[in-house]
């Protein structure tokens, strides 16, 4: 089966060991308000427009079936093929598992070679797991990571865990109010398989994003540790503090940026709780 | 960093306040007009203005540096008036400002004999029954040294004038006797660097000096005079005295200096010759964080990951070099093109990236420069009549070698003024009587490849529409371009943005880009330069990447007429590019060995790639991995474009932002708009 990628990212020195390329997968099951990678959200594919250099030329407008209506917009591209800048282009292409794999081992020896290997992020990987497996199943030995949210069935989770080399998931926090609140979903599916990925062999990370007066409490921070204690799997915890740029692609996507929290403060950082705990924490 | 060395750096870099010594400058034909009524030889009047600026010099010693000697002369004059240069232009083929430079003098040779062994050793060559011109020759050569005993002298008087004991200490041994320190090394280093800029010699290259210096440092080591710490501040003390003069020296930009230094390399028997000296410079030069010496870096299979890795904590610096070139590539060439086997092994870089022998060539490494996207423009006009590709590329690979054919007839009867300080450091000069300007063991000709990435990347987009798809008419493109695209806004688009493009991996452009470049090396095989050297193709651009673009029109690869090249060995500025690993494969598939001039494929890093340890060491990797494929040379510039842009707004917050520009890092601010603007655009390749 075909997957939906939105974007192949070379040497991406933040998704795991060693030169990585990621492959992002479009579609996401969760509503994080602070998503800034909101291409990934839709599990179609979209129009992405970079307007800041727009020259307002109009050859985009003279093409388009719905005269450039947002909300009318079906992603037909016509408009991409046309712009001088190069500013308009289509986020999603499909690809085969082995069309996929192919172009991933083309690089099969630099990463191999360099304590490296490919990551699948999103989006939510989960979503698309078979065709994630498919592919997976032609990468020889290349080594494989996941970023994940965790938020996917427990015989997904299981499944794809037990077949990667290296995870790489999210813990946003642990009240499940707020998480439900600000990511339009309920973390305990996620808690059940952070469960199940303490108890296995994968190795794996714990990231947390941090954001500000959301999730940047001593109280989560505490928290977020207690569950984190006692895996022997465990190599490290991440805490990513929250980018202000994050909402610059929503305007690419003609999307509003919609957040209750305040982006301009600086997120607080507590590392005791986990350093208490022996866990080895840092900030990204 | 030392609270000294804070302060070296305060005075000399941050505040000048070393400017308020500086004399006033002079008419620069001054000295010129005075050896013409006087009818000077050229060697006479080489002598005679080093003996002039010496004469200006006041000497400055400031109670607690180390290292001193400070330029307060700011013009060198010129030994001929406009007229005789005019002359000169009209007989012979002037290079650049027609002066010895751009090469690498044997500075241990002088430091390790001390003067006065030198001296006796021209002594010897004058006892040979000499011709009266090489008795004159010789005696000059005896006398520049006693120039340079007589400034090393005020300067000790001055020093003992300052209290400063430790200069007047360093002058009471150097230049007559070798050192007895790597103080006093360094410190006699200063003084032969400082001649050679007052002869107007100019990208005076450091060499390899962790190589030639190391037996100074392990001796102080060894009888404990140094220890790591302090001489890692004398190394900073060392690197800040190449940033006190540096304004004065000529060059195409503010940096453009050419004080390039080597470390590491591998020796003949398969050994590694980075060492703890090594190590120290690339540590002094990632603390003070100054634009000169410019670190290069020799690598190999044996090079460790710690240094790539310490490479990379300079790279995130911004520094913009290390400059990284490969061993097994580089000197492979070099044996290809007939170097010894022992020179292959010691080579260095000129001002840039372009391989070169110290102390036995005499190699003019940026002769001229060929336009490969010109070739390919050129052969248009026979576009109609081709029915095959294969065809209109025979057409290209004409015009190619019609081009280089003519770079190479233009270099015939070069002139260089005379430079004896620099002949002092050059095998063979003393035994044979023979000024340098005259050629060495090499002679060859070295011509940069511009715009290689445009042309590889138009001939795809020919065979690609016009032969195979055939989705776009011969006419119809000639017509666009001819127009700069205007009213074809589909048509640029497909050419510019969807075209295969050089820098994917994509076989079906990198293929024919490595045939351009054989064409290139083919060209040139065989042919002789009137000195007798070889020419050599390389993949550098220097600043022909912007005076190339600007001479020519539209191109079809959808770049616009007037647009600038990449720089040296890289994609085409709008090229969407998928990453670092399909790059470097890219740049890794063509015969490098052919075009091994030099030519440094050219990166700019997001800064955000830096961000921690981790993910800066696996820049280091990318380096490595570059190496592995079998790529030839690498700089990558750690840049952040919002602040490249912010710095063009407000220059005085940026004063120390540093970009690496064509093969040489200098500050943002100081830099003509359309090279920053060129570095702008190169960070929005964005992988």
């Amino acid at each position: 089966m075909e997957g939906l990628i939105f974007d192949i990212k070379e040497m991406a020195v933040f998704d795991g060991p060693g030169i990585r390329t990621t492959v992002f997968l479009k579609g996401c099951p969760l509503r994080c308000q602070w998503c800034h990678n909101p291409e990934g959200i839709s599990g179609d594919i979209e129009l992405m427009v970079k307007s800041s250099a727009c020259l307002n030329c109009g050859a985009c407008v003279r093409v388009c079936p719905t005269d450039t209506d947002v909300a009318r917009c079906s992603a037909c591209g016509q408009c991409t093929s046309v712009c001088p800048l190069n500013l308009r282009r289509l986020v999603g292409q499909y690809y085969f598992p082995n069309e996929l794999a192919n172009l991933l081992l083309r690089q099969k020896e630099i990463l191999a070679k360099n304590g490296g290997g490919v990551t699948f992020s999103g989006g939510e990987p989960l979503m698309q797991s078979t065709f994630l497996l498919e592919t997976v199943a032609l990468l020889e030995n290349l080594h494989v990571a996941i970023e994940t949210s965790g938020f996917a069935s427990q015989k997904v989770f299981k499944k794809v865990v037990d077949r990667v080399n290296y995870v790489m998931m999210d813990i946003k926090m642990v009240d499940d109010v707020k998480h439900t609140y600000f990511c339009k979903g309920s973390n305990k599916i996620i808690l059940e398989n952070l469960k199940y990925l303490k108890k296995g062999e994968t190795p794996f990370v714990i990231r947390v994003p941090l954001i500000p007066s959301v999730n940047d409490s001593d109280e989560n921070f505490e928290a977020t540790a207690k569950l984190l204690e006692g895996s022997q799997n465990l190599l490290k915890v991440e805490l990513l503090p929250y980018q202000k740029t994050a909402g610059a692609k929503y305007a690419m996507l003609r999307r509003p940026y919609k957040i209750d929290f305040e982006e301009n403060k600086e997120p607080y950082f507590n590392l005791e709780p986990f350093l208490r705990r022996g866990i080895e924490v840092s900030i990204l | 960093m030392k609270q000294h060395i804070v302060k070296l750096r305060e005075f000399y870099v941050e505040k000048k306040e070393h400017h308020a010594y500086r004399q006033k400058g002079v008419d620069p034909f001054y000295l010129a007009k005075e050896f013409a009524k006087r009818g000077l030889d050229d060697v006479q009047r080489a002598h005679e203005r080093l003996k002039w600026v010496l004469e200006q010099e006041k000497p400055l010693v400031f109670k607690d540096e180390k290292i001193a000697l400070l330029r307060t002369v700011p013009t060198i004059p010129e030994i001929y008036t406009e007229n005789e240069w005019d002359a000169l232009k009209r007989s012979y083929r002037i290079h650049e400002q027609g002066k010895v430079s751009n090469i690498c003098p044997g500075y241990a040779t002088l430091i390790n004999k001390g003067f006065d062994v030198v001296k006796d050793e021209i002594k010897t060559s004058i006892a040979q029954n000499r011709a009266t011109k090489e008795r004159a020759y010789l005696d000059t050569l005896l006398n520049t040294l006693t120039l340079l005993e007589e400034f090393g002298h005020r300067y000790r008087v001055a020093a003992v004038e300052a209290g400063n004991a430790v200069v007047a200490e360093s002058f009471a041994q150097i230049p007559q006797k070798p050192p007895q320190t790597l103080l006093q090394a360094l410190q006699f280093f200063r003084l032969l660097h400082y001649g050679l800029w007052a002869s107007f010699n100019y990208h005076n290259t450091i060499g390899r000096f962790d190589q030639y210096m190391y037996p100074y440092y392990a001796r102080d080591m060894a009888d404990g005079t140094l220890d790591e710490e302090s001489a890692l501040e004398l190394l900073q003390e060392f690197f800040i005295t190449f940033n006190k003069d540096s304004d004065l020296y000529p060059g195409m930009q503010q940096g453009d200096n050419g004080q390039s230094l080597m470390l590491g390399g591998l020796n003949s028997d398969g050994s590694d010759a980075f060492n703890e000296l090594s190590r120290l410079c690339m540590l002094a030069s990632l603390e003070l964080k100054l634009i000169d010496p410019k670190i290069n870096l020799r690598v190999h299979k044996k090079t460790s990951m710690e240094v790539l890795e310490l490479g990379s904590q300079m790279t995130k610096q911004g520094l913009g070099f290390p400059q990284y070139s490969n061993d097994e590539v580089v000197i492979k060439a070099l044996k290809q093109w007939g170097y010894a086997q022992e020179d292959a092994y010691n080579y260095v870089v000129a001002a840039c990236w372009e391989f070169i022998i110290p102390e036995v060539a005499m190699d003019i490494v940026n002769i001229d420069a060929l336009s490969f996207l010109k070739a390919v423009l050129d052969a248009l006009s026979a576009l109609a009549r081709c029915n095959t590709y294969a065809e209109f590329s025979e057409v290209v690979k004409n015009k190619l070698c019609q081009q280089t054919s003519e770079i190479c007839a233009n270099t015939n009867g070069i002139y260089m003024e005379k430079a004896p300080l620099m002949s002092l450091m050059m095998k063979g000069c003393v035994e044979q009587a023979r000024d340098i300007s005259l050629g060495s063991r090499y002679n060859n000709y070295g011509i940069h490849g511009t715009g290689l990435s445009s042309a590889a990347d138009s001939l795809a987009a020919i065979k690609k529409y016009i032969f195979e798809e055939q989705s776009i008419t011969k006419e119809t493109l000639i017509a666009a371009l001819k127009a700069d695209f205007v009213g074809s806004e589909t048509l640029y688009h497909k050419l510019r943005f969807e075209g295969p493009k050089m820098g994917n991996d994509d076989d079906y452009v990198d293929e024919i880009a490595t045939e351009l470049l054989d064409w290139f090396a083919d060209s040139l095989e065989g042919n002789r330069n009137d000195r007798g050297g070889i020419f050599r193709a390389g993949t550098g651009s220097a600043m022909f990447y912007l005076w190339h673009g600007s001479a020519l029109g539209a191109s079809p690869d959808g770049r616009r007429r007037g647009e600038e090249f990449a720089c040296n060995f890289s994609p085409a500025l709008h090229t969407h590019l998928k990453g670092p690993i399909s790059l470097i494969k890219s740049f890794s598939k063509a015969n490098l060995t052919r075009v091994a001039n030099g030519g440094p494929l050219t990166i700019e890093l997001d800064d955000s790639m830096f961000r921690n340890t981790e993910s800066t060491a696996k820049v280091a990797l990318l380096v490595k991995s570059y190496m592995d494929l079998g790529g030839m040379q690498i700089q990558l510039n750690g840049v952040n474009r919002e602040m490249m842009l912010d710095a063009q707004k407000n220059p005085d917050k940026y004063r120390n932002l540093i970009v690496r520009v064509w093969g040489w890092s200098g500050y943002f601010v100081e830099l003509d708009k359309a090279y920053q603007d060129h570095i702008i655009k190169r960070s929005e390749l964005d992988f």
